[in-house]
């Protein structure tokens, strides 16, 4: 949030709905999404996710198409124009089509079902959203989620995991999949499905074959309640947050899934310990954080590691950053801390 | 709407209030970069109405001085609520400007209507307008012109859109542009900064304006830089064949770019795609048409098979092995610390520098082991 906005209340800065759900079924490679609303909608978000995609050195382009509704649309209604929008889209066939809604079009009462229960060759799955009045950006992330495990029917276990709703707008995305990938290789597990990044249709089928879905964070329970409902897979709530999550996190899992990890956990405590060795030349300095993390988690996760470091809290000292999101892993760690002390000596 | 903001949001001491949703607010928010207030209507508010929620947004920036302008989004624009009733007394600058109304530019226009500036016949100097923040080069664009005018002894006057709010009551009777599609219409209109024989033409007219100027600093050097980008695009030509073009951007820097690249490497233009309606009545020597659809850039793109794109990052990907110059936002995968021009001298020799660079660039990438063969 910037420039001081004037929200009287968190709720009002919780996000678009529509954005929310557009950071999830973008990432299905080879389906369409439909947004149904004029072209600024559509733009904004477009930019959006293709800067996010750059930034992850993955530059293509968001398969995402508008309705483009204009000021006649908007009098005399909009359902002509998706339905011309899904014609056009499907022509192309591809994998499955996503319909999304918007603010404008939940307000004059556009019937999206009816629409695109009409069509057939693929699937079209409506995803509920509308700006504002579908909710928060979270709900948008949850609603999306839901909306595509719906897409998958029974599997055959693998023995495998899957991460569910990874921040695909979260610039170290590629990072915290891997040091979570890494935490898990070391109980002997390996990941099943992206859940959803990068993924096809097909894949999605793979869903219900995990041992275990790892949420991104504690805000994806409703999913993952979802997926536990649907498939009998069991969860762990969020990816290890800090360096004392770290560890707890193996714990987690290896308890979940009936794997015992006592040795991985003892070998990761003492790689723990040799990172906060590394970073003991910071010990003593004065520090305060700049900005305050909002996110209480991220918060005692950030004080958690000051104190381990041996970092004083002090106004006199100096600013160190603390991320909106908390650091992932022991490889999230070390890179805060490199930053710590860039901002202490540099 | 995020074009009126881009043009509001320019004038120091005009507080901008989005009055729509957080989606809403977020985008001209990231893409203009000023300070911008926002009401953040929640559901209750379109139901019930968003009078109260407009109050308490506008009481709170009352105390701040200034002037305060409400930019309407989508769904207050369809609740059909009566602002300046919801907000008697206040002088408040409203603008309609719902996404489905149009254009960025046509938001920008909508504002300026509303903040129907004045031209003040004794203010000396000439008004520089085209600025819009929504612009990458709009910082650079300012300080070239403003330097320009210098060198020629003529007073800047109001800049259209970024100025102290007051000046925009008090704009000088003679105007120059250095982006066509955000044309104020303010004053007379003297002529554009775009492009070197552009700017001769808009400095020999303001010389007859202006008793007082000397512009031959400038013309002195025009020609010289001229001269340069000549001797540069010669060389060039010597090795290369003339690229292939295909542009994408507003119409004002699109039609710039391709008579720059006819002018200066004899380039094909293959197509210009514009984002916005061209001016009505203007000819063209180029294939053009209005390509705000990503499907129908794409499809030009593939269709024409330029080995340069100009444009934003949206083109780029699409021709991933043609050369680049981006001139329209977003340009997204370079850090970007500086504040180029495209107007003015500076602008145009940095434009050059460009495309030849990309080109150069390009060739040498292909020629590299394991590299498909240049065409």
């Amino acid at each position: 949030m910037t420039s001081n906005p004037l929200p009287a209340s968190t709720c009002r800065i919780a996000g678009c709905t529509l954005t929310g759900a557009l950071s999830v079924v973008t990432q299905v490679t080879d389906a369409v999404t439909v947004v149904h609303g004029p072209g600024g909608c559509t733009h904004h978000n477009f930019s959006l996710l293709y800067a996010t995609a750059l930034d992850n050195g993955r530059p293509a382009l968001p398969p995402l198409v508008s309705t483009g509704l204009l000021e006649t649309d908007v009098v005399f209604g909009g359902e002509a124009a998706l339905d011309r929008t899904l014609d056009k889209v499907m022509a192309g066939k591809p994998g499955a089509v996503f319909v999304l809604s918007t603010c404008i079009v939940e307000t004059i009462g556009d019937d999206i079902e009816k629409v695109c229960g009409s069509k057939q060759g693929c699937p079209v799955i409506v995803v509920p959203t509308a700006g504002f009045l579908g909710g928060s950006f979270q709900a948008g992330v949850n609603n999306a989620l839901i909306s595509l495990a719906a897409m998958a029917g029974e599997a055959t276990p693998n023995g495998k995991v899957n991460l569910i709703g990874e921040k695909n707008l979260e610039y170290e995305v590629e990072e915290n999949y891997a040091e979570v990938k890494r935490l898990l290789s070391l109980l002997g597990l390996s990941v099943n499905l992206r859940f959803v990044r990068n993924i096809t249709t097909h894949e999605i089928g793979a869903l219900g074959s995990a041992r275990l879905n790892v949420l991104r964070d504690p805000s994806l329970v409703p999913v993952g309640e979802y997926l536990r409902s649907r498939f009998g897979t069991p969860y762990v709530p969020g990816f290890p947050i800090g360096i004392s999550g770290n560890s707890s996190f193996l714990e987690d899992v290896a308890h979940t899934c009936g794997i015992d990890g006592t040795e991985s956990v003892g070998r990761e405590r003492a790689r723990e310990e040799k990172l906060l060795e590394k970073f003991r030349d910071m010990a003593g300095s004065g520090v305060f954080f700049s900005p305050i993390p909002p996110d209480p988690e991220g918060r005692i996760a950030a004080q958690d590691l000051a104190r381990k470091v041996g970092l004083r809290f002090s106004d006199e000292g100096s600013p160190v950053p603390v991320p909106v999101i908390p650091p992932v892993g022991l490889s999230g760690t070390e890179r805060l801390l490199h930053r710590w002390r860039r901002a202490l000596f540099a | 709407m995020t074009g009126a903001a881009a043009c509001l949001a320019g004038f120091e001491g005009i507080h901008v209030v989005i009055h729509g949703s957080s989606g809403c607010y977020y985008y001209p928010s990231t893409l203009i970069g000023a300070p911008l207030y926002g009401t953040f209507i929640l559901e209750n508010e379109v139901v019930f109405g968003s009078d109260n929620r407009l109050k308490e947004v506008i009481g709170d920036l009352s105390g701040k001085g200034g002037r305060i302008a409400v930019i309407t989004t989508c769904v207050p624009a369809v609740m059909g609520e009566d602002i300046s009733a919801i907000l008697p007394g206040e002088d408040i600058l409203l603008v309609d400007s719902p996404g489905f109304a149009g254009e960025l530019e046509t938001g920008y226009r909508a504002a300026l209507l509303a903040l129907a500036p004045k031209v003040d016949p004794k203010r000396k100097g000439v008004n520089i307008d085209g600025v819009s923040l929504s612009d990458p080069f709009f910082k650079g664009n300012i300080a070239e012109v403003t330097r320009l005018l210098r060198m020629a002894g003529v007073p800047v006057g109001t800049v259209f859109c970024r100025d102290w709010a007051e000046m925009a009551a008090h704009a000088a009777p003679l105007t120059i542009g250095t982006n066509t599609d955000f044309a104020s219409g303010v004053g007379k209109f003297l002529g554009g900064t775009l492009g070197l024989p552009a700017l001769r033409a808009t400095f020999e007219r303001l010389e007859g304006e202006f008793p007082d100027a000397d512009a031959s600093l400038v013309f002195d050097e025009l020609d010289m830089q001229e001269e340069r980008i000549v001797g540069a695009c010669d060389r060039f030509l010597r090795r290369h064949t003339p690229p292939s073009v295909a542009i994408f951007a507003g119409a004002a820097y699109a039609g710039y770019a391709a008579d720059m690249l006819k002018r200066y490497l004899d380039a094909e233009i293959r197509f210009v795609g514009t984002r916005n309606d061209p001016p009505a009545g203007r000819k063209t020597r180029y294939r053009q048409e209005k390509a705000n659809d990503f499907g129908l850039v794409a499809e030009r793109l593939r269709e024409t098979a330029p080995d340069l794109v100009i444009g934003s990052a949206f083109e780029q990907p699409v021709c991933p092995d043609a050369a680049f110059v981006g001139i329209i936002p977003p340009l997204q995968d370079r850090v970007r610390l500086t504040y180029p021009p495209l107007a003015g001298t500076q602008g145009t020799l940095r434009f050059v520098e460009e495309i030849l660079n990309t080109c150069m660039d390009r060739v040498k990438h292909r020629k590299a082991p394991g590299s498909p063969p240049v065409p």
